[in-house]
């Protein structure tokens, strides 16, 4: 017959044995666990993977999550720091003009390559002479063939007051009567500056414009031509100009403006500007 | 259509340009801009079925009216000299300035006015236009009273 000890023992065993496996079990992990937390490289291999993974899913979310906020902050950025933004970019943008450039050169001189190689064609021939009897380089001659010259705008302003008086163009423009004046302002400027009293500013060049002044007595006219303005175009602008102003004291027009601008039409239409 | 060039003198900061664009873009604002060199801008007047166009030249403010450049003063038609009725500095020289500018420049009209009125406590205007007789028009770039009536009244003297 089992005694009352007995009998307690064999419960003890039958409800402890569990715990106390579990219990061993759990002692063993945590001391893996230490073990790896202690060391780094066991704790790497096993966060890793994790992070990586993690990492890899920020990435892929990246610019749903974070490009408006980003997108925000540079454009503040950029708002706030003009000055910055402008000074980072003018180097950038000047190697893009600075190549531009360069490929325009190229283009150029590939195209006076081209015309110097048809140097003995009729028509290279026919330049060869016109180079002789008008005395203008051969270069210039292929130069001006490449980049004609318009003439655009025709203004006759009053000297002093910077009145215009008639004009003439090819194409619309902002008010003639500011520019009328704003060129006077800086012709009595510039001569106005150096002091020089009996001399005339010529021309105003500005980007692939130049502006061609020419002064008479009471008026001048300026002329607004795009490309290549060669001496020739200049002889030929200052006759055009010395014919209009004929006509002016002829008709005594002047102060006509009708009338002046009727002769300027006329006179446009039929004078012929070899460059054109 | 006639067009007349109109240049407008006076000292520093006295509303020159501020008048300038209360007449042609009507309006105004309170920074202070100083012009450098010239700026020109252009409104056509109706006087008597007469069309002006009035190219006016707005010039930099000085104190010595013989410092402006000559060159921008050639061939006007008539000068507006703007003053500031709160600072008499800038009226105290208007009748040795308009000798200056008849002699120089021709006999062209010449219409002096006194600026800021929007300044002056209300119902104080009719003293002060008393007190600166020497003053052809007061008026205000600011309100824009009298603004209209003074290019007018120019356009009228130029086309008589």
């Amino acid at each position: 017959m089992i005694n009352q000890d007995d009998k307690l023992d064999l419960l003890r065993t039958l409800l402890l044995t569990d715990d106390r496996q579990l219990a061993e079990s759990i002692s063993t992990k945590i001391s893996i666990l230490e073990e790896t937390l202690r060391e780094k490289d066991k704790l790497s291999e096993k966060i890793s993977p994790i992070i990586r993974e993690e990492l890899e899913q920020y990435t892929l979310n990246m610019p749903k999550t974070l490009g408006p906020a980003i997108t925000k902050t540079l454009k503040i950025q950029i708002q706030e720091s003009k000055d910055e933004v402008v000074e980072a970019l003018y180097p950038i943008l000047g190697k893009m003009i600075k190549k531009y450039i360069s490929n325009e050169i190229k283009m150029l001189s590939e195209s006076i390559d081209k015309s110097t190689k048809e140097a003995f064609s009729s028509k290279g021939i026919k330049r060869k002479l016109m180079s002789i009897f008008s005395g203008v380089k051969e270069n210039d001659m292929i130069i001006s063939a490449l980049a004609k010259a318009h003439v655009e705008q025709i203004f006759v302003i009053e000297k002093g007051s910077g009145i215009l008086l008639g004009s003439y163009q090819t194409k619309e423009t902002v008010d003639e009567d500011m520019i009328s004046g704003m060129l006077t302002a800086i012709k009595a400027f510039v001569e106005d500056a150096f002091k020089e009293t009996h001399h005339d500013l010529q021309s105003i060049e500005y980007d692939l414009y130049e502006i061609h002044l020419h002064s008479f007595h009471k008026y001048y006219i300026a002329s607004a031509v795009s490309g290549t303005f060669t001496e020739r175009l200049e002889n030929e602008l200052e006759n055009f100009n010395f014919e209009i102003s004929e006509d002016i004291s002829k008709k005594s027009i002047l102060h006509d403006r009708d009338a002046l601008e009727a002769l300027l039409l006329d006179r446009f239409k039929t004078y012929k500007f070899t460059e054109e | 259509m006639t067009s007349k060039k109109i240049v407008i003198v006076g000292s520093f900061g006295v509303g020159k340009t501020s008048l300038i664009r209360r007449f042609v873009d009507e309006t105004f604002s309170e920074d202070y801009k100083v012009t450098i060199g010239v700026h020109i801008l252009k409104k056509t007047v109706e006087i008597q079925e007469n069309i002006v166009n009035l190219i006016i030249w707005d010039t930099e403010g000085t104190d010595d009216i013989e410092e402006i450049r000559k060159a921008y003063l050639l061939g006007t038609h008539g000068f507006i000299y703007v003053t500031d009725i709160t600072r008499p500095k800038t009226y105290e020289n208007l009748a040795a300035h308009k000798t200056y500018l008849n002699e120089q420049f021709g006999n062209v009209p010449i219409i002096a006015v006194g600026n800021k009125t929007d300044l002056l406590a209300k119902g104080s205007i009719a003293q002060m236009k008393e007190d600166m007789d020497f003053l052809d028009l007061l008026i205000s770039a600011k309100e824009g009273n009298n603004v209209q009536r003074l290019f007018e009244r120019m356009a009228k003297m130029l086309i008589a």
